[in-house]
């Protein structure tokens, strides 16, 4: 044994840890992998983080929620329910509200991560459709994402539902209708998931292990996988000096590329904390607790429910009934526009590489300008949405104007029809003024016209 | 590479340096707060400083005084060569092979693991009980039954007063989720049209409804006493009460079932059947 | 001084009895006199009121006026009785300078007294519901808040934030709602809403129910900012402006701009 100076401590660690798991030349190559900083690319990772804090702060909730339906006497701090009859949910809830130190604040975190959890995989989805990186060698991982879209949505229904108060009692019954609808197995699939007719008794217990067990884990899996081929992929990149399909420029992951994910880890939390100590979300206590008898004017689902809520709302009464059996109405708007939504947002990377002819290997990021024709059709698809959700807010668009619900309903039936080719045309022109002026070319290797003829493999017009 | 000018890193390390301390500083009142009793207010906003201090103290470090130098990597087509797709292609048809040379047995076996799959989900039946009338009747099928109140207090005419409305239960059945109905005593003024053959289902201007919209099932809570209207406060569909409850506006497309309504030998309100028609939204075999 | 005979004192005695009891009987029996007439005479400011303010469009005898096109100016009163009096009245809702414009609430016209009198003559004019007495001694908030949840959270919501209803008309917050008001409206079902009568609820009942609504005129937010109390749309809202806008903003900090107005892209067309 030589008298030398021992060596410094991250040797001794990388050596300790190498001896066991052989990872030094991977964990090298980890170091110093490079990412692109383009600020766009970042968004992603706010759904990633937000994800961490809603598994933190759920975990805390788990320790004190009760998801049974037994009714019982509440009894607690919050005067105005004393002596009501509510569920052994709604009032482990209260409890966790008004009788856990820190349990309001950890309650009201969970519940504004969960709203930008959601907006977060929605901006970034948009980023990534408007600068076309779903394109090959993307295509699986877009789909994972849009997986994962459809699973935190699902999630956050399936959380706020579990407190079983007046307002989420009543989107659980909305959600029992829609599923009600579906033809054939629509009562089967109800009574099976509801353990009977609507609410049943086993409807909190059920959303309670598909809210903490089954879609986190499905969420953690596939959020792994999208991860990996991102780092498998290697991220995109804007067009620019040095940059070219085959190579990617940016910052070493270790230390600078690391430090600035964790520096936004940490004013994600702060941007979730901030709210949820300083702005009141989900007062249960107001609602109530629910009651299927009983309803509160201006009940719509969270955020991201709202398209949905939208579409039920603009649907006029219309049905299918033929030789007894019907197909009922929030079948449309509810059922088949959810379906299409998320078959053509799964199939496009493939529809468009169909009517572009255009199946190679992509890793530059298209500047959305220079794609009019997707960009067009990203900013209808999003204005078709918007109006949708704004729909869904039309009760409380008529109350806070003063305006008539009946009028606000009949212009977004409109609107919804009407703005979406608007905005198409706007951002069409406007993306050529904007290439233009800045003499960049546009990359549009199709017209609006040749898009119906290309998809259906039909001859194109000779013009 | 690029390196910082030495103030600028200096200027940036001290902010970072504020921020890391200002961090700590929140986190010991953050406990401070939490051992006096909490706050949620001051938990939040607490708990906010010490993350976005560090937030900032890390990203103000990493942004003004770590190197900032662009580096370039390679990056190799995803797809692998030629010859590497041949090969795990010729190994995996050499294997394939090997099973197909036995098809009966590759047969019998795939047809074990589809078996096995379908009977995995048998389970899934114990969920839940075959649909069946529940979704078709309502306890009102014990007809005649007397109607009561929440509080299960029987209903006379006088008590409902008139452009009144209450919620009424089949008696004995007050926590129904399919029962809840609505007693509505329109005005004599109003035009009130009953439908064929429900001439008799009103008693002394009070006619009943089911409360379940036939949209999405909310209860239709708004009554609006002078035009007679009930408005679904979920997707505002809109029934004309004094029209056999049709719908008149909104996504709901059938009429809100009606409830026979006669009266017993005590002059109390009571259901001489079920409703009209299955009650709340509907579903496929609805009419059958 | 002389004294009285016996016969004297005893006559003295009984004359100042009588003298005494018919003073206090004079005294009671004109208090009653005041009062009944002091009603008769809160009756009669109140046709005076009346006549000035209300008659154009309710009629002299409150039976309400019908223009020649069959246009309804204003409606029977007949059926209002002390509550719906009451309630418009000291709401400001009434009078109205248009009988197109849609009664909101406003500073009354009339003071206390002056609604005071109003109220009792409108009350002679048919059988509609008495005022009842609104004391928030004693009540229970916990059965208020049943009760407003049942029946008047679908048109004024949960928060009492008001809501709309069809065809323009609308459920008006209650943020300004005042017990005896509130007793007021819930007999007397003004506008589009209801008639909740005694049958429905006691007056118990509705003292439980006034008190809540005095409740959520100020309510526990312990979670912060209550942004209305609505729901999912602020917060949705909230989320979206302040929540992404603040995190957009840091990766916006964080992040760099890519290199922007290129004269060529990287497919390699020459410089124009």
């Amino acid at each position: 044994m030589s008298v030398a100076a021992k060596a410094p401590l991250t040797r001794r660690v990388a050596r300790w840890l190498d001896k066991r798991l052989g990872a030094a030349d991977f964990a090298r190559s980890a170091l110093n992998k490079v990412f692109p900083d383009q600020w766009s690319f970042m968004l992603g990772e706010l759904a990633l983080y937000c994800f961490l804090i809603l598994i933190v702060t759920g975990v805390y909730l788990t320790f004190f929620f009760h998801p049974s339906p037994t009714q019982v006497i509440y009894q607690g701090s919050y005067a105005p329910m004393r002596g009501v009859r509510v569920s052994e949910a709604y009032q482990s809830a209260l409890d966790i509200s008004f009788d856990v130190r820190a349990g309001l604040v950890m309650r009201q975190i969970h519940h504004w991560a969960a709203l930008l959890f959601n907006a977060a995989i929605v901006v970034h989805l948009a980023r990534v459709f408007f600068t076309g990186a779903f394109r090959r060698p993307r295509e699986i991982n877009w789909m994972i994402g849009v997986t994962l879209l459809i699973l935190a949505v699902f999630n956050g229904f399936a959380g706020y539902s579990l407190l079983d108060d007046q307002l989420s009692g009543t989107g659980l019954r909305i959600a029992y209708s829609i599923a009600l609808s579906i033809p054939v197995v629509g009562t089967w699939i109800t009574s099976l998931l509801f353990g009977g007719e609507f609410p049943g008794a086993d409807i909190i217990q059920r959303l309670y292990v598909i809210h903490i067990l089954l879609l986190p884990a499905l969420i953690t899996v596939l959020l792994s996988a999208h991860l990996f081929l991102v780092v498998r992929h290697k991220h995109t990149q804007f067009a620019g000096p040095g940059r070219e399909e085959f190579n990617v420029v940016g910052e070493r992951m270790w230390p600078t590329y690391a430090s600035k994910a964790l520096g936004l880890f940490f004013l994600t939390a702060a941007v979730v904390c901030f709210l949820g100590g300083l702005v009141q979300i989900n007062p249960i206590w107001v609602f109530g607790p629910f009651n299927p008898a009983e309803v509160s004017a201006a009940s719509q689902p969270d955020w991201y429910m709202g398209w949905l809520d939208g579409a039920l709302r603009i649907m006029p009464g219309w049905e299918i009934r033929a030789f007894g059996f019907e197909i009922p109405n929030p079948f449309f708007p509810g059922v088949l526009l959810a379906t299409v939504t998320f078959v053509l947002l799964y199939l496009w990377p493939f529809l468009e590489a169909r009517v572009t002819r255009d199946f190679a290997e992509h890793h530059i990021a298209d500047r959305p300008r220079q794609r009019p024709v997707r960009t067009a059709l990203g900013a209808a698809t999003l204005s078709f949405y918007s109006v949708l959700f704004f729909g869904a807010a039309s009760d409380v668009i008529a109350s806070q104007f003063g305006l008539s619900v009946n009028a606000v309903l009949w212009t977004f039936r409109i609107a919804v029809f009407v703005l979406p080719p608007i905005v198409a045309t706007f951002t069409y022109r406007l993306c050529k003024e904007l290439c233009e002026r800045d003499g960049v070319p546009i990359d549009s290797p199709v017209r609006f016209r040749d898009i119906g003829p290309r998809l259906l493999r039909r001859r194109e017009s000779v013009v | 590479m690029p390196d910082v000018p030495r103030d600028a890193r200096a200027g940036a390390e001290t902010a970072a340096a504020v921020c890391f301390g200002l961090s700590t500083l929140a986190a010991i009142a953050l406990a401070v707060v939490y051992w006096r009793g909490g706050n949620t207010q001051a938990e939040g906003g607490l708990l906010a400083v010490v993350t976005g201090g560090i937030g900032v103290g890390i990203i103000v470090w990493a942004k003004e005084a770590m190197p900032q130098d662009e580096v370039t990597e390679e990056r190799p087509s995803v797809a692998s060569s030629e010859e590497e797709v041949e090969a795990f292609a010729a190994d995996f048809e050499a294997g394939k092979e090997e099973l197909g040379r036995r098809r009966l047995l590759f047969g019998l076996a795939a047809s074990a693991f589809a078996a096995f799959g379908a009977a995995l989900l048998f389970p899934i039946r114990s969920l839940g009980p075959r649909p069946g009338k529940g979704l078709k009747t309502t306890p009102y099928a014990n007809a005649p039954i007397r109607v009561v109140t929440e509080e299960g207090k029987p209903v006379t005419p006088s008590d409902l007063s008139v452009d009144g409305v209450i919620t009424v239960w089949p008696e004995g059945y007050v926590d129904a989720p399919d029962a809840p109905t609505l007693l509505i005593h329109y005005r004599e003024d109003q035009d009130f049209r009953p439908r064929p053959g429900r001439d008799d289902w009103t008693v002394d201007d009070i006619v009943a409804y089911s409360k379940l919209c036939t949209h999405v099932g909310c209860p239709v809570g708004l009554y609006q006493a002078s035009s007679g209207l009930l408005l679904c406060p979920c997707h505002q569909s809109t029934f004309a009460a004094l029209d056999g409850a049709q719908p008149i506006f909104g996504p709901a497309a059938r009429a809100l079932p009606q409830l026979p309504l006669g009266l017993n030998d005590h002059g109390e309100l009571i259901a001489r059947g079920d409703f009209s028609g299955p009650v709340g939204p509907g579903f496929w075999d609805r009419d059958r | 001084m002389r004294a009285l005979s016996p016969h004297r004192q005893t006559f003295g005695v009984v004359a100042v009895v009588f003298a005494l009891t018919g003073v206090v009987l004079a005294t009671i029996g004109g208090r009653a006199a005041a009062q009944s007439s002091s009603n008769d005479d809160l009756v009669a400011e109140g046709r005076a009121l009346y006549n000035t303010g209300c008659v154009s469009c309710h009629g002299p005898d409150g039976q309400g006026v019908v223009t020649a096109d069959g246009e309804e100016r204003g409606p029977s009163l007949e059926t209002a009785g002390e509550a719906g009096a009451y309630y418009q009245l000291a709401t400001g809702r009434m009078p109205l300078n248009d009988p197109h414009d849609e009664p909101v609430r406003k500073r009354p016209a009339y003071d206390d007294h002056e609604i005071q009198a109003l109220v009792a003559y409108v009350a002679t004019l048919g059988n509609g519901p008495a005022l009842p007495q609104i004391d928030l001694q004693g009540a229970d908030v916990a059965a208020g808040g049943e009760l407003f949840r049942a029946n008047c959270a679908p048109c004024h919501s949960a928060s009492g934030a008001g809501g709309a209803l069809s065809y323009g008309a609308a459920a008006p917050p209650l943020s300004h709602a005042q017990p005896l008001q509130v007793a007021a409206a819930v007999r007397s079902g003004p506008g589009q809403m209801p008639v909740f009568g005694p049958d429905v609820f006691d007056d118990e009942q509705l003292r439980d129910l006034a008190a809540y609504v005095e409740y959520l005129r100020h309510p526990h937010d312990p979670g912060g900012v209550p942004i209305g109390r609505t729901g999912p749309v602020p917060e949705g809202f909230v989320a979206w402006f302040f929540g992404m806008g603040a995190l957009v903003a840091f990766v916006a900090w964080i992040g760099t701009r890519a290199p922007l107005r290129r004269r060529r892209s990287s497919e390699g067309a020459p410089d124009a």
